[in-house]
């Protein structure tokens, strides 16, 4: 489990993180999804305790990083693909992150091997592909078995199997009971392979909730008709909270009503519908409608801070 | 290009060698202790080509000025064999010559191995390197203080050996010219571990400005700065204080540490080892603090 409490982070006059307060629980795929410089990377590092908090803290089961006794055991982190001396190569790097915690060299092996590097492990990382980066610091980030998983946009430069294969992996990991928490800017990633999303937008933390609810918190049931007879139906369907738009000559969108209830008033008076569809907002749109102006929506199912002040840019 | 095999279940670990996880969520296992991060450090300086280039290069370069110098010498004492007045000059000096033969490509070794000090950190956070370095060890001051022990102590070894090596190669040149060479003898022993004890720290401030600077040409830049820029300027700029502050500058201590008398105008032995002491102490001690107060 990491928690971060009152988590900030000030670089200069620029508040990358603005007190930001969330948990991600263990045995569930959390997402971490924002713009780029909304301070995901930022905040990773600072779980990492590679950056030092301005102010709060950030804690993974209960202590901060410098507090485990083998912190390579309990959390294996993916920052940055090239987090690796170019002239090293593969296999003598992670063998050289493994020595530090006495992890046996088939351990380094069985990693080279799950994430399909068998073949350029003993090649410089320099002459490495972004994909094949992102799979040695996944290979890293797996080499002490932790409990808790953290990659940072994992699927950047991987390609399609990859990708899937990333996907199946943080699911795998999670339905054993571990704590996995993956950034992404990837808002249609974040869908399938999700199950808790936090959103954060410059610094702050816009949304903190279950996918689903994400997904359908925003879009407030609109649904799409197809009629013969528009005029004749928005008549019907005229009532305080409904909302018509018309698109097309025959294409109607309606909000404020289910689809049951529209065909129940159009069936009553003989209106032919010859489309009902519901809308779900995507999840890029539930983004984008969060992320448009994040002071207003901060309010929503927020656990972030209160806004002082919109700082940044 | 890879055959990249994507397994519809991956398997992060062996089922059997599943460890039972406590019920706080943290694992048992070992951490890193000290000598697991040595173990670490000492990996990653044997796995790369360049230091191994830059210790080959040291050997090298001892050997060949040794040599160089055996020749040098013998030619000059054949010289001064032959003109009465130039003998007289070098026995007023108390000179054995030759004694300081095998340490000649000193001034070389400490550029190269003091340049690997700074190389050694400085690529650590230029290929970012440092980001999985200190997650492994988020307490810092253990890598720091292994790399710091694998810096010292290679440099150590690597500048004893090959002086020891140019040794052998010089006696038989400098016996060509009747000159005795007893890399026995005390002072011979002597020049060799004071000059890589000596070496050992340039390589350790060298380490200290590559953490500071996190900059392989800004690092490299301050250390010959230090150790052949600023000896030069002081003896330029007119005045008693840069003629008295010369002397404190860490690669004038070397002399004084390994001179049989001491010489006029140059720090007494002790100073001069304590001089050096507070060169890599200071730097040390600067570097680890703000490696552990800085962001990675």
């Amino acid at each position: 489990m990491i928690e971060a409490r009152g988590l900030t982070k000030v670089y200069g006059d620029k508040t990358a993180v603005a007190g930001v307060n969330f948990t991600v629980e263990a045995g569930r795929v959390t997402g971490f999804l924002g713009p780029n410089g909304a301070g995901k990377s930022t905040t990773m590092r600072m779980i990492m305790g590679l950056d030092r908090p301005t102010s709060g803290s950030v804690t993974v089961n209960g202590s901060p990083l410098t507090g485990h006794a083998a912190p390579l055991r309990d959390v294996g982190a993916l920052l940055d693909a090239k987090a690796v001396h170019t002239s090293r190569s593969a296999y003598n790097h992670l063998l050289a992150m493994a020595a530090t915690h006495s992890i046996p060299k088939k351990r380094v092996h069985d990693v080279i091997e799950m994430t399909g590097l068998a073949e350029v492990a003993k090649k410089k990382v320099g002459g490495f592909s972004l994909g094949m980066g992102q799979r040695l610091g996944i290979a890293a980030a797996l080499l002490g078995d932790p409990q808790t998983v953290i990659l940072d946009e994992p699927v950047n430069g991987l390609d399609p199997e990859g990708v899937v294969w990333v996907r199946n992996l943080v699911k795998y990991l999670a339905s054993e009971g571990r704590t996995v928490f993956l950034s992404s800017h990837l808002m249609s990633e974040m869908a399938v392979t999700a199950d808790h999303l936090i959103v954060i937008g410059r610094g702050r933390i816009i949304a903190d909730a279950p996918i689903q609810e994400i997904i359908t918190g925003k879009g407030q049931g609109r649904t799409r008709v197809r009629t013969d007879q528009p005029d004749r139906l928005m008549q019907l369907l005229a009532g305080t909270g409904v909302s018509v738009e018309v698109q097309e000559r025959e294409l109607l969108e309606i909000t404020g009503l289910d689809p049951r209830q529209i065909a129940t008033a159009a069936l009553e008076n003989h209106v032919m519908i010859y489309e009902l569809t519901p809308l779900q907002a995507s999840l890029e749109e539930a983004y984008m409608e969060l992320t448009k102006d994040e002071v207003e929506y901060h309010s929503l199912i927020t656990t972030g801070a209160v806004p002082v002040e919109a700082g940044g840019n | 290009m890879s055959s990249t095999t994507v397994e519809s279940t991956p398997s992060p670990r062996d089922a059997e060698s599943r460890t039972q996880r406590s019920g706080d969520g943290t694992s048992s296992g070992p951490g890193p202790t000290f000598l697991r991060v040595l173990n670490s450090e000492f990996i990653k300086f044997r796995t790369l080509l360049s230091t191994l280039i830059l210790l080959g290069s040291t050997v090298i370069v001892m050997v060949g000025f040794g040599a160089l110098s055996a020749w040098g010498t013998g030619q000059f004492s054949e010289a001064a064999s032959r003109d009465p007045e130039a003998a007289a000059r070098i026995a007023a000096q108390g000179g054995d010559l030759a004694v300081g033969v095998p340490t000649s490509g000193i001034a070389f070794a400490q550029l190269i191995l003091g340049s690997l000090g700074v190389l050694l950190m400085s690529s650590e956070f230029t290929t970012g390197m440092a980001r999985s370095t200190f997650a492994a060890v988020p307490k810092r001051i253990p890598a720091f203080a292994a790399k710091l022990v694998v810096v010292v102590l290679t440099s150590f070894v690597v500048t004893a050996a090959s002086a020891l090596a140019a040794g052998f190669v010089s006696v038989p040149i400098l016996a060509n010219y009747g000159l005795d060479l007893d890399l026995g003898s005390s002072q011979s022993v002597k020049m060799l571990l004071v000059n890589s004890i000596y070496v050992a720290a340039v390589a350790a401030i060298g380490m200290a400005l590559g953490t500071l600077i996190r900059n392989s040409a800004g690092g490299i830049m301050s250390l010959v700065g230090l150790f052949f820029v600023a000896p030069i300027a002081f003896q330029l700029i007119p005045g008693d204080f840069f003629v008295e502050a010369r002397k404190y500058l860490p690669g004038n201590t070397v002399d004084p540490l390994t001179a049989l008398d001491h010489v006029p105008d140059t720090l007494e032995a002790w100073q001069a080892g304590l001089v050096l002491g507070a060169w890599v102490v200071i730097p040390v001690f600067l570097a680890a603090v703000l490696l552990k107060k800085r962001d990675v």
